[in-house]
C-alpha cells in the first residue's frame, strides 16, 4: 500500500512536470481590454533603441498606449524567435520586420494585419512620402507602417578634403578625381565592408549605371550578366585594385576610421550619423555628406536608396486593434517629431523638422522637386531572400579579392533563375 | 466457484514504482533530445522556411547539399579543425603536462594555461580578431620588429583563416587538456615508471614505452572530447569571420546554422545537422571502439 502511494506520486510527479511544461499563460503581460489604457506587447531586434523607445512611451502615453519593450540584440535569433511566436498563442502585438520578401512571406501565410485603411489616411494627410507605400504593398493592399527610414548618402571627412583642397563631387567623374587625388597622397578615399554590408557599392553604382536593369534584378526581368551589371563589376574591381577601398581586413568600426581620417569617405545609411555622434563626430566641421553621384552620366534622374523598417501588428494577437490604433499614431506628426529628436536621426514623416542641419538638407534635398530624385530601394530588402544569401557570399569574396567577376555573376544569375521559375 | 484472491507480489509494485520514478527522467531525455533530432531528421526531407508548414520533397534537400560547392569547402574545413584541434590544443596540453609533471610548483605553471578556458569563445574570437585584423597587434608587432615583406592577410585568406583560428583555439583548449593530462599523469602508479628507471629508461624512451601507454585511458577521454568538439566548432570562427569571406571559412557547424536561421532554409540546415550528427556520433563511435579494441589486445 505504501509502495502504491510512493509509485503514484512518482507518476503524479511526472504528470505534473508534463503539464507544468504544456500549461502556463501565454507571457503576456499586456492590459488590452481596457480602452483607456493598454499596453502592447512590442518586440524588435533594436534593443539599443530601448531608450527611445521609453521617449515614445512618455507621449503615447497620453493616448492610453504603451509599449512594453523586448529587445534582441542578434536579428537571427529575434527572426527565429517572431516566427516561432506564431506557432503559439503568444501573437505579439507588435513588432520590427523586414521589407521585400521577408514581409511577403509573413502576409503570405496572413500572419501580420493590414494598414490598407491606415496608409490611405497618411497619405491623405500628407504624413508619408510619395513612393514609400511601394515598400509596404502586396497584392494592392498594405501591411505595416514605416518604423524609420534610412537615406543612403556618402559620409566625407571634412578635414581630409580641405587639407587636399576638394570639393564635395556632383558626378561621377569628380568622385574618381577626388579619390585618385587621395591616393596620389597615400589617402584611403572609400569604406567597405566585405560582410553584412558587401553590396552597398554594388547597389550604388549598378542604381546609378541603369536603374532599370537595377530594378529589373529584383522582379527576374534583368540578369546578372547583362552588360550594365558587368560594366559596374568591372568598374568596381578597378576601383580595388586601384587602392580606392580600405582593406576589408581592419574591423574597426566605419565611424572610428571615418572620423579619424582612416578613410575620406564612406557610404552608409542616415543611420550613420547617430554612430558618429557617439564616437563625439559633429556633423559640419568633423564629417559633411553628399548624394551619390550617378555611375552614369546619362542617367537622367539622381538615385536615392531608401531603406525602411515596418512596424507590424501580428494579426490575431490579443490587442490587435490598439496596435492598430497605435501604428496609425506613430505616422503622426507628434510621433515622428518625437522619435527624430530623440534619435538624431531623419524621419519618413515629410512635416518633421530634422534637427541635424546636415541631415535635414539632406532630406529637403532628396524631396524637392526641383532635385528629380528616384527613390530605389535597398538591395538587400528588394532582393529575394535565396538570391540575396548568394550574393551576400559573392559579394563578400569580391570585396576581398576583387576576382573575374564574371563566374560570380553566372552563380548569381543561375539562382535567379532558379528562384524566378519557382514564383512562376 | 470463486477466482482465486490476487496476491500482489512485493516485486511486481516495487518494480512498478521504480519505473514511475524513472518516468520523468525518461520522459526529460525523450522531449528534450530524442524528439528534437526526429523532428530535425523530418525537416531535413522538406521544404520549409520556419513559417507554415513543411512540404515534403524527398531527398532534395541532400541533394542540395552534396551538390553545393560551399558544403564542400565546409568539409574540409572541419576536417582542418578535426586535425588542427589533434595536433594543437592535444598536442600542446600533453606537451604542458609532461614538461610540468613533477615539477616543484608544477601548478603555477600549468595555472596560466588553464586562464583563458574561462573565457567564452566569442570572447576569444573578439581578442584574436583584434590580434589578427589587418593592421591588428600581430601585424603592428611584426612592424615594430622590422620583420620584413607583406603581412599576411591573416583573416581574409583562405585556409590561412582556418588556421589561424585552430591557433585561437589552441590559446583557449589547451589548459583544460594539460590539466586533464596532469590528472592522468598523476594517477600512474610511482612503481612501474620507477622499475623502469631502475633498468635505463628515461626521457623520451621512458615516455614512449611507459607513460603514454598507461595514460591511454585519460588520452581516450580527450581525444575523443576533442574530436567532437572540432566537429561542432562554431562560436570562435562566427566571432571572427562569420565563416568568410564568402564561405572560405565556414565549418559545418556554421554551415547548418547559416542556411537555418540566415537563408530561411530550414530544410537544408536541417540535413546539415542530420550530417553533422551523422559524422560525429560515427566518428566518436569508431575512435571509442578502436580504442577499446586495442585496450583489450593489451
Amino acid at each position: 500500500m505504501k509502495r502504491n502511494s510512493v509509485m503514484g506520486i512518482g507518476a503524479t510527479a511526472s504528470l505534473a512536470l508534463i503539464l507544468a511544461a504544456c500549461s502556463g499563460s501565454d507571457g503576456g503581460d499586456s492590459g488590452g481590454g481596457d480602452n483607456e489604457d493598454v499596453t502592447l506587447g512590442f518586440f524588435t531586434d533594436k534593443a539599443a533603441w530601448e531608450s527611445s523607445f521609453d521617449a515614445m512611451n512618455e507621449v503615447s502615453g497620453e493616448h492610453g498606449m504603451t509599449l512594453d519593450f523586448t529587445g534582441y540584440s542578434d536579428q537571427t535569433a529575434f527572426d527565429s524567435f517572431v516566427k516561432q511566436s506564431f506557432r503559439t498563442d503568444s501573437v505579439p502585438d507588435l513588432f520590427t520586420w523586414h521589407t521585400g520578401g521577408e514581409l511577403a512571406d509573413l502576409v503570405d501565410e496572413g500572419l501580420v494585419a493590414e494598414t490598407t485603411d491606415l496608409w490611405a489616411e497618411a497619405e491623405e494627410n500628407g504624413l508619408v512620402p510619395d513612393g514609400l507605400i511601394d515598400n509596404y504593398t502586396y497584392d494592392g493592399k498594405q501591411y505595416c507602417v514605416p518604423l524609420n527610414v534610412a537615406y543612403w548618402p556618402v559620409y566625407y571627412n571634412i578635414e581630409l578634403f580641405e587639407q587636399y583642397d576638394l570639393d564635395v563631387p556632383e558626378t561621377w567623374d569628380e568622385l574618381m578625381q577626388v579619390a585618385d587625388v587621395l591616393v596620389e597622397n597615400g589617402e584611403v578615399p572609400f569604406h567597405q565592408m566585405n560582410m553584412i554590408f558587401e553590396f552597398v557599392w554594388f547597389q550604388a553604382m549598378l542604381a546609378g549605371n541603369s536603374p532599370e536593369v537595377y530594378e529589373g534584378l529584383q522582379t527576374g526581368d534583368a540578369s546578372y550578366t547583362d552588360p550594365e551589371v558587368v560594366e559596374v563589376m568591372e568598374q568596381w574591381k578597378q576601383m580595388i585594385d586601384d587602392g580606392y577601398f580600405i582593406d576589408p581586413g581592419v574591423t574597426t568600426d566605419p565611424q572610428a576610421l571615418l572620423a579619424n581620417g582612416d578613410v575620406a569617405m564612406a557610404y552608409f545609411g542616415t543611420f550613420f550619423t547617430g554612430q558618429l555622434t557617439d564616437v563625439g563626430a559633429e556633423a559640419g566641421e568633423d564629417y559633411g555628406v553628399f548624394t551619390m553621384p550617378n555611375m552614369n552620366p546619362e542617367v537622367e534622374n539622381r538615385q536615392m536608396i531608401l531603406e525602411t523598417s515596418p512596424l507590424c501588428v501580428g494579426a490575431g494577437s490579443e490587442n490587435e486593434e490598439a496596435a492598430l490604433e497605435y501604428s496609425a499614431w506613430w505616422m503622426t506628426n507628434e510621433a515622428q517629431n518625437t522619435w527624430s529628436a530623440d534619435r538624431g536621426d531623419v524621419s519618413f514623416n515629410p512635416n518633421v523638422d530634422v534637427a541635424d542641419p546636415t541631415l535635414s538638407a539632406l532630406v529637403d534635398e532628396v524631396n524637392s522637386e526641383e532635385s528629380g530624385f528616384t527613390i530605389q530601394q535597398r538591395y538587400l530588402e528588394a532582393t529575394p531572400v535565396p538570391i540575396y544569401s548568394v550574393a551576400s557570399e559573392i559579394f563578400g569574396e569580391f570585396v576581398t579579392n576583387a576576382p573575374d567577376p564574371m563566374p560570380g555573376l553566372e552563380r548569381l544569375q543561375a539562382e535567379a533563375e532558379d528562384y524566378w521559375a519557382g514564383q512562376e | 466457484m470463486t477466482a482465486p484472491a490476487v496476491q500482489n507480489n512485493p516485486r511486481d509494485t516495487y518494480r512498478w514504482s521504480s519505473r514511475a520514478f524513472v518516468l520523468p527522467g525518461l520522459l526529460i531525455v525523450a522531449v528534450m533530445l530524442y524528439l528534437p533530432f526526429v523532428w530535425t531528421s523530418y525537416l531535413s526531407f522538406t521544404e520549409y522556411d520556419g513559417l507554415g508548414d513543411p512540404e515534403l520533397v524527398g531527398l532534395d534537400k541532400y541533394q542540395a547539399m552534396f551538390t553545393d560547392a560551399g558544403f564542400l569547402v565546409s568539409l574540409r574545413n572541419t576536417l582542418l579543425w578535426v586535425l588542427g584541434t589533434l595536433v594543437f590544443p592535444v598536442g600542446i596540453g600533453l606537451l604542458v603536462a609532461v614538461l610540468a609533471d613533477g615539477i616543484k610548483g608544477s601548478f603555477w605553471y600549468r595555472l596560466p594555461f588553464l586562464l583563458p578556458y574561462a573565457i567564452s569563445g566569442v570572447a576569444v574570437g573578439v581578442i584574436w580578431t583584434f590580434i589578427l585584423q589587418t593592421g591588428g597587434a600581430l601585424d603592428e608587432a611584426l612592424t615594430f620588429l622590422n620583420v620584413p615583406g607583406d603581412r599576411p592577410r591573416w583573416l581574409l585568406d583562405a585556409p590561412l583563416n582556418t588556421f589561424v583560428m585552430i591557433i585561437a583555439s589552441t590559446w583557449q583548449a589547451a589548459g583544460v587538456n594539460a590539466l586533464l593530462f596532469g590528472i592522468g599523469l598523476q594517477s600512474i602508479p610511482k612503481e612501474p615508471i620507477e622499475a623502469a628507471r631502475m633498468d635505463g629508461a628515461s626521457g623520451w624512451t621512458l615516455f614512449r614505452t611507459m607513460t603514454w601507454p598507461m595514460l591511454a585511458p585519460l588520452t581516450t577521454v580527450v581525444v575523443g572530447l576533442s574530436i567532437v568538439g572540432s566537429l561542432k566548432q562554431f562560436d570562435i570562427i562566427w566571432a571572427m569571420t562569420q565563416g568568410g569571406p564568402g564561405t572560405s571559412s565556414e565549418t559545418l557547424a556554421l554551415t547548418m546554422y547559416k542556411e537555418t536561421f540566415v537563408n530561411n532554409d530550414y530544410g537544408l540546415g536541417a540535413a546539415v545537422a542530420v550530417f553533422l550528427t551523422v559524422v560525429t556520433v560515427a566518428a566518436s563511435i569508431m575512435y571509442l571502439r578502436r580504442q577499446l579494441s586495442d585496450k583489450k589486445e593489451i
